[in-house]
């Protein structure tokens, strides 16, 4: 039988399987060392400061954020090594599967564990509230908020996976410092644009956007289109994008 | 199985280690890569394991280009490299993880192997020694039933006895459909094992025989002066006399001896070259 050289259930699975398997260790310490902290601070927060518990759910969330982040960006830390990316390159699996179960373990796999931890932690610590001191202090988690917060870390993660494939070492740090920079240089070209664009309109040099001094086709586009197609192009356009640019970079990645 | 046609390459852009390189090799040979440092024998074992990629020319191992490492080229290669990094596992754990990848992969070899070279499933790899890790990779490597395996120094860091032990399990777990590349400077621990010879030098192929053709066409000998009508091709000044290279031309028998071949062809190039056409 003729072997498929794209893709594989099968080899995903093992891939997978394999990076679950080989990081099992380091995997439960991280997530029960994290999920116990988060633990120890709902408790003393709702013993010494029981108002301040619902702002506990957007901290759950941001930890939830960084922790994935990191995790994405060591995803592919075999390649960083020499050593290690020899057998990581040399096993018999395709660029799309590569791709595919680092998507998988990081950007499924995590959030669904992470969200059902935050569930974990809320429902252990309403139980002893509610044992200790009749209280029932936090909202449910799965809410429209975590759900968004799910959507909007699905896609900044993407830029994550990019960085873990493209960069040796340092993957997290240098991602991030890369998404500064590049956001330094679209803000620039981004204001000088507004600025060449917009200036004519403005006697004064009073440079703001705002329905008083824009024509009405121009403040449809500055308060509707702009804002819609960036919505567009976060929620769907750009993990594909992202996507793309980290299946050309793990096949271009070398020893 | 391997065929590197006009291969050029270098890791940086003004830097060229091979230009124009073109190398066949057949399944059923144990074949000896033999170099200098930075001559580019590991480089080479990586070219063909699609692990850098040429420049221009291509690499192709089981009718597949190896830098486009697709599943059934890479099932196909087994590298063990000179230094490895192994994850903190038990080698049972490592062999349920990785061996599936393989297709035909040969669990009773595995088995054999790891009895041969006195390695327990239940050990941990991170506890191993480098010679025990090294009898590791050579095992789980020789039971994927890839059809090329290319080893980088595979008997550095193994103790005497291991060294005949590799020796030993090599010519008996290598088939006809298999082809083997050891690159090595160790050629005093390969010696009967190797066939063909060849010998890389500022990236470039300058000797490429089988034991035989070398053995018809050139006669080893020590010999205690050199007179002038011996006219060794190359010779070294050794302990009470000279050890020679000499065209074979009375059909001589002769040990082979590579580490002398080795300096001769890197000396002599040329004049070793020239004994074969005539």
């Amino acid at each position: 039988m003729k072997q498929n050289n794209i893709f594989s259930i099968r080899r995903l699975y093992l891939l997978i399987r394999r990076y679950v398997l080989s990081n099992t260790s380091g995997l439960f310490i991280a997530f029960g060392g994290l999920a116990g902290t988060l633990m120890v601070i709902s408790l003393l927060v709702a013993y010494f400061n029981p108002a301040n518990l619902p702002g506990l759910i957007p901290f759950y969330l941001s930890i939830m954020f960084i922790g994935g982040y990191i995790f994405t960006s060591n995803i592919f830390s075999e390649l960083d090594y020499p050593r290690r990316a020899h057998h990581y390159l040399t096993l018999p699996v395709s660029v799309t599967e590569r791709l595919g179960s680092a998507w998988i373990v990081t950007g499924i796999l995590y959030p669904l564990l992470a969200f059902l931890s935050i569930g974990l932690i809320v429902f252990v610590a309403n139980l002893i509230m509610n044992f200790a001191f009749d209280l029932q202090p936090f909202q449910g988690v799965f809410s429209q908020t975590g759900l968004n917060a799910i959507r909007t870390y699905l896609v900044t993660q993407s830029v994550f996976l990019l960085g873990a494939a493209y960069f040796r070492k340092n993957n997290f740090l240098k991602t991030l410092l890369a998404m500064f920079v590049v956001g330094m240089v679209l803000a620039v070209i981004t204001g000088l644009f507004g600025w060449m664009l917009l200036s004519p309109y403005v006697p004064g040099g009073e440079f703001s956007i705002g329905p008083g001094n824009l024509s009405a086709g121009m403040e449809s586009l500055f308060m509707n289109t702009i804002p819609a197609t960036a919505r567009i192009l976060f929620n769907y356009l750009a993990v594909p994008f992202f996507l793309a640019v980290t299946w050309f970079t793990l096949k271009e990645r070398e020893v | 199985m391997v065929l590197i046609e006009n291969l050029e390459f270098g890791y940086t852009r003004r830097q060229t280690l091979f230009d124009n390189l073109d190398l066949k090799l057949l399944p059923g040979n144990i074949y000896g890569l033999l170099g200098r440092n930075g001559a580019g024998k590991t480089t080479l074992l990586k070219l063909m394991a699609g692990l850098v990629f040429p420049r221009h020319g291509q690499s192709v191992v089981a009718d597949y280009q190896s830098k486009n490492r697709v599943p059934a080229c890479l099932e196909n290669i087994c590298f063990i490299p000179e230094e490895y990094h192994l994850p903190s596992v038990r080698i049972d754990r490592y062999i349920s993880i990785n061996a599936p990848f393989y297709s035909g992969f040969d669990y009773d070899k595995l088995e054999w192997l790891l009895r041969e070279f006195q390695l327990q499933p239940g050990h941990k790899l991170h506890q191993l020694s480098f010679g025990q890790k090294k009898k590791f990779l050579l095992a789980f490597g020789l039971s994927t039933s890839a059809r090329l395996l290319l080893m980088d120094e595979p008997t550095n860091g193994l103790d005497i006895p291991s060294k005949s032990q590799f020796r030993r399990v090599i010519t008996a777990s290598v088939n006809e459909e298999q082809c083997v590349l050891i690159s090595t400077h160790q050629v005093r621990d390969l010696e009967n094992l190797i066939d063909p010879v060849i010998i890389i030098e500022n990236g470039k192929i300058i000797f490429n025989r089988g034991v035989d053709e070398i053995s018809s066409a050139l006669v080893f000998e020590t010999i205690p002066v050199i007179r002038e009508n011996m006219r060794p091709i190359y010779h070294e000044e050794q302990l009470g006399g000279y050890q020679a290279i000499m065209p074979n031309i009375h059909g001589r028998d002769s040990r082979l001896d590579i580490e002398l071949l080795f300096n001769g062809v890197i000396a002599n190039p040329e004049g070793i070259n020239y004994a074969f056409k005539s």
